[in-house]
């Protein structure tokens, strides 16, 4: 029995979406009609290959905006490595501020693309097609801004090295009981892997452009980063075996990650950290945050570069969709969180509850509950999730709703712990704000640099799309 | 699967009346047993099958309602197994009044010595033999309207198939999800956390969730591969379909592996008296060597087995598969729930927990087969059934 099913089952290759597709009249399509395979390779590459002298104004004033920004950082980097962390607004209790909070914000904003890339990939989902080049871009600069955080926290980041287990002549050696070890090798293992999934996805694309390049010196530039490729069976047939071990690979760095990130605080015994839903319930933040960032840039890109074929009203559906079940799990772990402090019985939680809901920091921790749980239950409603305007607030509203909720975890929980004789209060300096101001201008340099330089839709998985909205049910 | 000629509600029926007469048999032995020698033994073997056995109920219910937001041919197969294990609500509410009529048996904070201890006196507003009944019934009102309109808009879409009928399914299953995951976590607070009253974990709700899917998906496989052995299911159970559950399957039993070791690190690191008395208790007497071997049927195997894309396609390889994982769910729940029932810290298991097993397990097969007799097995307004889908896919079953 097992032969006969070996060999009559369907080429892998085959997705069964196609005719639930057709059957389901009522969504909008993934790429709009009209579009052939050199449409839709033109329309793509033209963003990147147009002469220097063309380059649109509007990228040229972004690109600008984003790196005066960016020297906002090197000014608060530069000033922080001359004075030292003191400059920031940490101390005793409040030990860990602005610098947890901002690499936790950022991490968990890299992690739409990968589960876009991976387990969308997986799952058959071809929608994530044109939205994966994208969305893996930002999550590898995103990493890159998270990095920052810890790095310019060890007060001299030069000795970062100190943190892998190398024969060292001092007899330093890192404590792997410790989940801060974990994440150096977490996240540098996220964005390596990141890279180079990313890379993989991007050397087919690179070869299209390197013979559509007129300049020679485009031609170069884009001949190297192929690889060379010639776009023959075999080199698409390993490929695509690269491309799905490397998303299988992928997979489990969409949990990895941010439940280590969790457990720096859960493994504690601080009321507040320490409660076991913690690592899924970060998860599922990140996911949330990331789609968040998705559509915040996405949204005004599509629009700058008329991009609304291949990012339909289906693409900003599915992702709100994908916003309001990872907010709903993070509304889930919110609640839990009440229930068994209190639910625990032990003075310090309930003692960690009541500060958190109405102490001096009480406004922050209901500004949370308005951004990440009320505002974005109008998802429920189509016309929220397709409308990009109101999509877009609601994107701002979970950014900042992220941003508190990581503020509510660490300050609030720090500031009044067990002995009231160590209670006090934490705000950032001017010096937090501008290292995290200055890492938006450096998420934001680098995602301009993309888009000039790199095609921001896999051109060939749009052929690939095509080719399929041609052929509904396979090829029989 | 050795008289071709039967047709499946003849099937169904024989199975019935077996299950019935030999589960109310066994459920009556227990509960005798109990009632002569010793109490507390029945109740540990009767609240770890009513978990194992309320598992499937609620389970398809979140199954469905997943299948209804997110459709795919992997769901549609198995919906009506689905929709028949949904309506066993009124079964496992029945079942359900042992354990409230028992309550003061089972759960320490129910007894009167509760009133001396401190920790169960300020939790008293949640845990009092009042409130617990309340809930009870709060909870099975949910899970019966739940499943009752779950049913019903179903059926309207088998009568008149179309857009408006597969929104109807979707707007209830938006909301219905985000109440069942609720009303659960409580009832799992309610029925099991609160065995050991001084222990807490913020977790739990979403390991017996999880849970919960990794049962009924298993058993989901098992009955719709039982079917498909005969007509009409037998051209709809295709290798793609199949290939989808199995991975849904192996998504599972790792999430499963990523929640319990989340816990276990989270408790281990911080060694906190009252929380890890609970992993203290489940490590000695025996109770350690179970836990691996829960560790070992629940993720180690599935997960090296499944891994393999041949495995999910291959019904003779799946079902088995199933079958462990199903035997690793009833071990993972007697883990979790039976060690409080003894003073001594000694895993030492009776004949009554299997009697009760296969009593519940007897009377919920029977209201399963019963209710799935009355279901045309193929949901013709399924957005996932299609004339082509025969053509292009071979069956399964070969």
């Amino acid at each position: 029995m097992s032969d006969d099913v070996r060999t009559a089952a369907p080429p892998p290759s085959e997705s069964e979406t196609g005719w639930v597709e057709a059957a389901l009249a009522d969504f909008a399509p993934m790429i709009e009609d009209g579009h052939d395979f050199e449409s839709v390779t033109g329309k793509i590459a033209d963003i990147v290959l147009v002469e220097p002298k063309k380059t649109p104004r509007g990228w040229i004033l972004g690109f600008a905006i984003a790196f005066l920004i960016l020297q906002v950082f090197f000014l608060s980097a530069g000033y922080l490595l001359v004075k030292g962390t003191g400059i920031w607004g940490l101390n005793i209790p409040v030990a860990w501020g602005f610098a947890i909070i901002n690499f936790v914000w950022w991490i968990g904003i890299g992690h739409a693309g990968t589960l876009i890339s991976a387990i969308l990939f997986l799952f058959n989902q071809d929608w994530r097609m044109s939205i994966s080049r994208f969305a893996e871009a930002m999550t590898l600069f995103a990493v890159a801004c998270a990095g920052m955080f810890p790095l310019l926290h060890l007060g001299r980041p030069w000795l970062f090295y100190w943190l892998f287990p190398y024969p060292a002549s001092m007899g330093t050696w890192p404590q792997f009981r410790s989940p801060l070890v974990w994440d150096v090798f977490a996240v540098s293992t996220y964005a390596t892997v990141s890279l180079v999934f990313w890379y993989t996805g991007l050397i087919p694309d690179v070869a299209s452009l390197r013979d559509r390049a007129k300049h020679r010196a485009a031609k170069v530039f884009y001949g190297m980063l192929a690889l060379g490729w010639r776009g023959s069976a075999t080199h698409w047939h390993r490929y695509q075996l690269a491309y799905m071990l490397l998303a299988g690979l992928s997979t489990p760095l969409v949990l990895s990650v941010h439940s280590i990130v969790s457990l720096d605080f859960a493994v504690s015994v601080v009321p507040g950290w320490h409660t076991t839903i913690f690592p899924p319930y970060f998860v599922a933040g990140a996911i949330y945050a990331g789609f968040a960032m998705v559509l915040t840039i996405m949204i005004p890109v599509r629009k700058f570069y008329k991009l609304k074929d291949f990012l339909t009203e289906r693409h900003l559906d599915n992702m709100a969709k994908v916003m309001l079940v990872s907010g709903l799990i993070v509304a889930y772990g919110y609640a839990m969180e009440l229930f068994f402090g209190w639910y625990s019985g032990d003075t310090y939680e309930r003692a960690m509850l009541l500060n958190r809901l109405g102490g001096p920091y009480g406004w922050s921790y209901w500004l949370l509950i308005l951004c990440n749980v009320a505002v974005p239950q109008l998802l429920w409603f189509k016309k929220y999730r397709t409308r990009t305007l109101p999509l877009w607030i609601i994107c701002q509203f979970i950014s900042v709703g992220m941003w508190l909720e990581r503020f509510v975890i660490v300050v609030v929980s720090l500031h009044r712990s067990f002995e009231p004789g160590a209670w006090g209060f934490y705000h950032g300096t001017k010096w937090d704000w501008g290292l995290y101001i200055g890492t938006m201008g450096l998420f934001l340099t680098l995602l301009f640099v993309f888009m000039r330089l790199l095609p921001m839709i896999a051109m060939f998985e749009m052929r690939e799309l095509v080719h399929k909205k041609k052929h509904p049910g396979g090829h029989g | 699967m050795s008289a071709p000629a039967r047709t499946v509600p003849g099937m169904l029926r024989e199975l019935e009346t077996k299950a019935l007469f030999a589960g109310a048999a066994l459920v009556l032995f227990s509960m005798a047993w109990g009632l002569l020698f010793r109490g507390a033994t029945f109740f540990r073997g009767y609240l770890v099958s009513y978990f194992f056995w309320l598992a499937p109920t609620l389970g398809a219910m979140g199954w469905l309602m997943i299948h209804h937001l997110s459709g795919g041919g992997w769901g549609y197969v198995i919906r009506r197994p689905l929709e028949a294990a949904a309506k066993t609500v009124p079964l496992m509410a029945v079942l359900f009044l042992p354990i409230l009529f028992g309550m003061h048996h089972i759960y320490e904070w129910a007894t009167p010595e509760a009133a001396h201890d401190p920790v169960l006196q300020s939790k008293a507003a949640y845990l009092n033999p009042l409130g617990f009944a309340v809930r009870a019934v709060v909870y099975f009102i949910i899970w019966g309207v739940l499943a009752w309109r779950l049913i019903e808009a179903s059926r309207a879409q088998d009568e008149e198939p179309g857009p408006a009928a597969s929104a109807r399914l979707r707007r209830l299953s938006g909301p219905g999800i985000v109440i069942y995951v609720l009303s659960f976590t409580f009832a799992a607070v309610d029925w099991g956390m609160s065995l050991e009253p001084h222990w807490f974990s913020s977790i739990y709700g979403a390991i017996f969730a999880v849970g919960q899917g990794l049962s009924t998906m298993a058993l989901a496989i098992v009955a719709t591969a039982w079917l498909a052995g005969r007509r009409p299911l037998d051209q709809e159970l295709t290798v793609r379909r199949l290939h989808d559950l199995g991975k849904l399957l192996f998504a599972f039993t790792v999430l499963w592996a990523y929640l319990n070791v989340s816990q276990l690190i989270i408790i281990w690191s911080a060694n906190l008296p009252e929380e890890i008395t609970w992993y203290l208790r489940r490590s000695q007497g025996g109770w350690k060597q179970f836990a691996f071997l829960v560790v070992a049927l629940q993720f180690v195997i599935p997960f090296f087995v499944l891994l393999s894309r041949h495995t999910k396609r291959n019904v003779r390889l799946l079902v088995p598969m199933c079958a462990v994982i199903l035997v690793a769910r009833y071990f993972d729940l007697y883990l979790w729930l039976a060690p409080p029932f003894s003073a001594v810290p000694a895993f030492r298991p009776h004949l009554v927990d299997l009697t009760a097993f296969a009593g519940i397990g007897g009377l919920w097969l029977a209201w399963f087969c019963r209710m799935l007799r009355g279901l045309p097995l193929i949901a013709l307004g399924d957005a996932s059934f299609s004339p082509a889908a025969q053509v292009k896919e071979a069956p399964a079953h070969g």
